[in-house]
């Protein structure tokens, strides 16, 4: 486990051509004031793997996205989709979005409403010139592969959401483009549909074997969907890397907690033991995982998700990680239990299986693993 | 279909629909009956003798072609150049970041408010090839003995009538244009076709409804136009159906009702028809209207550096369209006759048109009747709005349904040919050159003017307010007056101002129904314009547009007296 969580730097993502972006910058001017959408920003996007721009609102990850695609021309920096410059300010080249081989699915779906489901998907091939038969041929392939084969003459007024968001993405999909890009395509969905649609979309792409990049603010989303999660910040990549390597191992604090809860304990390192770190906080000496360059007697962040903490049946380890404390309030989610606990003057969230045995005012043992508590230093 | 139930809650109005419906059904059948049988009758006062005489006159006269031919370039050229003036428009201050687009959206719709029997005389004065003013400076500049510009055309009549009709499909265009998703563009782009290609199979075949709605709405307005043909068509002898119809009842000594019914029913049929299509047409743009979605934003195209030449063409565009002849009016009412600016014009300068326009018994009369008619006829019509439109969105039934259409049956409504309708019912009743025949008559054919802006006021109301108040104890009409009337002043004061400066300003109906005694502004203005009395022409008119503006002014006023006073 350990092993595939380190391996989230920039390099290893690098096989392959995938999109190259360097030293992009763009600058919009808001009535007076002037809004930096990306400063700076070089990403480099893996060969046939889904690629996350993951971020708050308005930390430019559409800017960069509709960048790539050519609908928004930034000021300076570099573009290179597989070995095709599609974009340099230095040596002025700006190619348009039609001449860029790519395919992009819309927040808005941008289903075309004066035609046929048929004729929505086989516009990208219209376009080529692309025989009459082959046109049939494919779109009729592309449609069963999104389940609506039999949707065909069917106006693209009459469908319901769901079904508007798979003819955007058979409509992405049937041209064969060299590069995906989504742009929060399920967030016009509502809550069920969506987790439904996630689970498909993820199930796709892994088939499809496609250069993808995908832009979203749902962490979840971000979480199931992605190979590789980019987040960003004020026009910035913050931290890259896998799902689950950036969810328990980020080291900056801005991703830690965008990605999900967590308690955020100050602490100091006092020494370093068999691959972990000891850190002195408020809850006591924590082992924990830290970035190997930071010496003893830094201080920082500990960071520890609430569903890290399980509860302790007997010791082990000698007491490590243990943490006694007193429940003070307890809600049941019907899958869980969100307690919150203070253990002196701290105060910590943890999920708890619902089938615990716990009340309010009980006194408690949690379990912390080391493996999966951070430290981040101060910068 | 909903169950019956539905109209239990209104039982205290049990009667209300049906009245109402039968009020309505009289103010907009009787002309159009009245027209049918006239159409089939020797003439006023004729009644009863069935006669196809005057079908056969009329549609045998070889006079006929030309008029239908200089109709149909008249209407389908004004469509176009309005549509094509409003997609522009449209386009710049909907997609662009053109400077100045709060006031260019403002002067877009300035040609609404004056009155088009001024703006046509303006630029008139401008254009007629005698002594137009800019056909006299081009002269004097190059020496010539050319017109820069005969205004007495077709294409002039095309020219004016277009820029006086693009505000209403400029009011159908931009909107379109706002909720125009400009990622199914996008999505176009990123599908590999061109600029070009997009604009002709994505853009345009999807704001097509909404581009042939303002066609069709320009087409009615456009042969029911009777001001622009009157001032600039037939001093150049150009005559379309309107003017054809009034050369038959108001010049020479042979006036002939029966042969004007006979035409105005083909104008009435054509223009109930195209009315028909552009109401299919808006609720097929409707279909369009697709969930656009939670971060939906228009994107704004850049100009760059073409952003000065966009906001050059359009400030020239609206400063010749709109300005211009608007300052050559109120120029020409403070001079003897029509000359170019200069020392000469400058010593000559007075108020004698305004003093000798007001002290003229004629045109006072006419001044206090159009002054009646805006206040009382307003007044009047918003009330009976009032009443249609709560029918229309909150009692919804069969028959409501169809008072709908009904009131706006009238909308295709020519008002010359409404008014021959008008004539037949009132030539043997005592309304008859009465101010009450005007009344009644401007009330039926501007109804919609009052219905529309009252049923987007009632949508806005949520009907639960409604709902508690008849909890609460209240019958129906308590209801009505406490709670929905205070709720509803800023559409009662918007459909009043609309009213009443269409009534101050009327002239197709009013030329027909008026006579001596019961003159109005816009009838008086275009005796004045028969005569070549230009100075009069502009006094008069001026002080028509500060009559309007003071209406507008203490509307405005007394509504947000009466909200302020709610709070």
């Amino acid at each position: 486990m350990n092993k595939q969580m380190r391996a989230t730097t920039t390099t290893d993502l690098a096989t392959g051509t995938g999109i190259k972006v360097d030293g992009l910058t763009k600058t919009f001017r808001l009535q007076k004031s002037i809004v930096q959408a990306l400063d700076n920003l070089t990403l480099v996007a893996p060969y046939k793997k889904v690629l996350t721009l993951l971020g708050p609102s308005g930390c430019g990850k559409t800017t960069l996205l509709r960048s790539i695609a050519g609908l928004e021309v930034p000021d300076t920096g570099e573009i290179q989709i597989g070995d095709k410059l599609v974009f340099s300010s230095d040596r002025k080249v700006f190619l348009p979005p039609n001449k860029r081989n790519i395919s992009m699915v819309f927040q808005s779906y941008a289903i075309w409403p004066h035609m046929t489901v048929f004729s929505n998907v086989a516009y990208p091939l219209q376009v080529q010139k692309v025989a009459k038969g082959e046109i049939k041929r494919r779109v009729a392939e592309t449609l069963a592969q999104v389940q609506l084969d039999g949707f065909e003459q069917r106006p693209a007024t009459k469908l319901s959401g769901g079904q508007q968001q798979r003819v955007a993405l058979a409509r992405a999909l049937v041209a064969r483009p060299r590069v995906l890009l989504f742009d929060e395509p399920l967030s016009n969905l509502d809550a069920k549909l969506r987790e439904e649609a996630r689970k498909e979309l993820r199930g796709f792409l892994t088939e499809l074997g496609i250069s993808a990049i995908y832009v979203t603010h749902d962490r979840l989303e971000a979480l199931t969907i992605s190979d590789v999660i980019a987040v960003m910040n004020a026009g910035k990549i913050v931290e890259i890397g896998t799902p689950k390597g950036i969810y328990y191992n980020a080291s900056a604090k801005f991703v830690v907690s965008f990605l999900g809860d967590v308690n955020l304990v100050e602490g100091e390192i006092i020494r370093r033991h068999d691959g972990l770190t000891f850190v002195q906080s408020p809850l006591g000496e924590i082992a924990c995982k830290a970035s190997p360059t930071l010496p003893v007697g830094t201080r920082g962040t500990l960071c520890i998700r609430p569903e890290v903490f399980e509860i302790a049946t007997d010791a082990p380890n000698e007491g490590q990680n243990l943490l006694h404390c007193t429940v003070d309030q307890l809600l049941f989610t019907g899958e869980a239990y969100e307690a919150e606990v203070t253990i002196g003057d701290t105060q910590l969230s943890v999920t708890l299986s619902s089938f615990t045995d716990v009340r309010q005012e009980d006194t408690i043992s949690l379990f912390a693993d080391p493996e999966r508590c951070r430290f981040i230093g101060e910068q | 279909m909903k169950p019956r139930l539905n109209m239990k809650p209104h039982a205290g109005g049990k009667l209300y629909v049906p009245s109402l419906f039968l009020l309505v059904a009289v103010l907009t059948a009787t002309p159009v009956v009245m027209l049918l049988i006239g159409s089939f009758t020797e003439g006023l006062g004729a009644f009863g003798n069935f006669t196809i005489e005057k079908y056969v006159d009329v549609y045998s006269d070889i006079h006929l072609v030309r008029i239908l031919l200089n109709t149909l370039i008249f209407i389908l050229g004004t469509a176009s150049f309005s549509t094509l003036l409003a997609y522009v428009l449209s386009y710049l201050t909907v997609r662009t970041d053109m400077p100045f687009k709060g006031i260019t959206k403002t002067l877009s719709i300035v040609p609404m408010m004056i009155p088009h029997i001024l703006l046509a005389v303006g630029w008139m004065l401008l254009f007629n090839p005698s002594n137009g003013m800019l056909n006299l400076a081009f002269r004097n500049l190059f020496h010539s003995h050319w017109t820069l510009f005969n205004i007495y055309s077709l294409a002039g009549m095309v020219f004016v009538e277009g820029v006086l009709d693009m505000p209403i499909a400029y009011l159908i265009i931009s909107p379109a244009m706002a909720s125009f998703d400009p990622s199914k563009e996008e999505a176009s782009w990123v599908s590999g076709a061109s600029n070009w290609y997009t604009l002709r199979k994505i853009t345009l075949p999807i704001l097509k409804p909404a581009l042939l709605a303002s066609f069709t709405l320009v087409l009615v307005r456009s042969l029911a136009s009777f001001a622009v043909p009157a001032t600039i068509g037939m001093p150049g002898q150009v005559y379309v159906l309107s003017t054809y119809i009034y050369r038959i009842i108001a010049v020479g000594y042979a006036t002939d009702y029966g042969r004007a019914a006979a035409v105005g029913l083909v104008i009435l049929v054509m223009s109930t028809f195209f009315v028909y299509v552009y109401r299919r047409l808006t609720s097929a743009s409707e279909k369009y209207v697709t969930v656009s979605g939670k971060g939906y934003r228009p994107a704004v195209m850049k100009l760059g550096k073409y952003k000065f030449v966009a906001t050059g063409i359009v400030g020239f565009l609206l400063l010749f369209l709109i300005v211009l002849p608007v300052v050559t009016l109120f120029y020409t009412s403070l001079l003897p006759y029509v000359m170019l600016p200069g020392a000469r014009a400058w010593s000559l300068i007075s108020w004698s048109n305004w003093n000798s326009v007001l002290h003229d018994p004629i045109s006072l009369r006419a001044l206090r009747n159009s002054v009646f008619l805006g206040v009382v006829g307003a007044t009047l019509g918003v009330t009976l709005s009032i009443f249609i439109a709560y029918a229309i969105v909150r009692i919804r039934t069969r028959l409501s349904g169809l008072l709908e259409n009904l009131t706006f049956l009238s909308y295709s409504f020519p008002g010359i040919v409404i008014g021959i309708g008008f004539m037949w019912a009132f030539v043997r009743t005592p309304l008859y050159a009465t101010l009450g025949a005007l009344l009644i008559g401007y009330i039926a054919t501007y109804l919609p003017y009052g219905v529309r802006p009252l049923t987007s006021a009632f949508i806005q109301i949520h009907q639960e307010l409604e709902e508690s108040s008849r909890v609460c104890g209240a019958s129906f009409f308590g209801t009505l007056r406490r709670i929905v009337l205070p709720l509803i002043v800023p559409g009662v004061v918007s459909a009043w101002i609309l009213m009443a400066s269409m009534f101050l300003r009327e002239l197709s109906l009013s030329v027909v129904l008026s006579r001596p005694g019961t003159e109005v502004l816009a009838v008086q203005i275009l005796n004045f314009a028969a005569d070549s009395l230009w100075g009069k022409v502009a006094a008069l008119g001026m002080i028509m547009i500060l009559i309007s503006t003071v209406l507008v002014i203490i509307a405005t006023l007394i509504g947000t007296r009466f909200s302020k006073n709610r709070v």
